[in-house]
């Protein structure tokens, strides 16, 4: 063999060595459907609160959500665990149950008459989750969503009812539902696009 | 001039290399996760990880999840560092510092 074509094997060899790492890093982007799922959720809670003045209809909505989304996980089998993997759920788990209990207690409490508390909490913190996930990542897009999360929280901190009601579900639209949609399509083309390793 | 250094022929098989890989990033993975992302058939991906357990550098345990059964695989610490050298002999074979 040729010093030339020994080097192109050697090179096919660290590509396939890179190309490996990036396979079993890719974790986040079949989290697509999470996205969807609770951008649905958050309408559903939203629209049913607004409506029905219930109370208990964003407890009882995210409880539906948190259940479905563990199912889902289960029915995608046992994924190996990976440090990112690990750190990305960990993110949005901490972010998850800590609005929970935060809002839960506000609203029980009795201090969450003014809505416009509830749209930038929770847009901050979606923000946040978004935005340590899209660094982890390197993830442009996921960064424009926390930024839109952002925008949402300072709207709803300045801006009337209205406008923060305007702006959050404006977020959830973009941030979720889009988004949700957007990473479902990117999962989708790189599967049909993986290559293979053979002996 | 500085002697050149063999390549380890049990990681420079093309598939054993994807396999070492790509359990470096994970604390361990199913038979099937590793098919999935190599795209090997059955057959060619437990010979080759045979020869990967033969050399000492995954271990194997089988048990059964929900009664069906599963193999799972992770890297020995004799695997690290086989496939840390095969890296840095590659490196030193091409003579630049890719990764």
């Amino acid at each position: 063999m040729g010093t030339s074509a020994n080097d192109l094997e050697l090179t096919e060899r660290l590509n396939l060595i890179e190309a490996m790492i990036t396979e079993g890093r890719r974790r986040c982007e079949s989290w697509g459907w999470t996205f969807l799922l609770w951008g649905v959720a958050y309408y559903v809670a939203f629209f049913w609160a607004a409506w029905e003045h219930f109370a208990y209809a964003w407890p009882v909505t995210v409880v539906a959500a948190a259940l479905l989304t563990m199912l889902g996980f289960w029915r995608q089998g046992n994924p190996p665990n990976t440090t990112l993997g690990r750190a990305i759920g960990a993110t949005w788990a901490a972010m998850g149950i800590s609005m929970f209990i935060l809002f839960d207690a506000l609203g029980f409490g009795g201090h969450l008459a003014d809505a416009r508390i509830f749209f930038a909490a929770a847009s901050a913190m979606l923000g946040m989750a978004n935005a340590a996930c899209s660094m982890m990542l390197k993830w442009k897009a996921e960064f424009a969503c926390a930024m839109v999360w952002w925008t949402a929280a300072v709207i709803a901190s300045f801006g009337s009812v209205d406008a923060a009601a305007d702006a959050f579900l404006a977020a959830i639209f973009l941030c979720q539902i889009v988004f949700g949609i957007y990473a479902m399509i990117l999962e989708s083309r790189r599967r049909s696009e993986r290559g293979t390793a053979h002996a | 001039m500085p002697e050149l250094p063999d390549l380890n022929p049990v990681v420079h098989g093309k598939l054993r290399l994807a396999l070492l890989t790509l359990l470096t990033g994970v604390d361990e993975a199913e038979f099937t996760w590793l098919r999935e992302k190599t795209g090997a058939t059955d057959g060619n991906l437990g010979a080759q990880l045979m020869k990967l357990e033969e050399a000492g550098y995954v271990s194997v345990e089988k048990k059964f999840v929900k009664r069906k059964p599963q193999t799972l695989y992770r890297m020995t610490d004799a695997g690290r560092a086989a496939l840390t050298e095969y890296v840095r002999a590659l490196k030193q074979l091409l003579g630049e510092a890719v990764i």
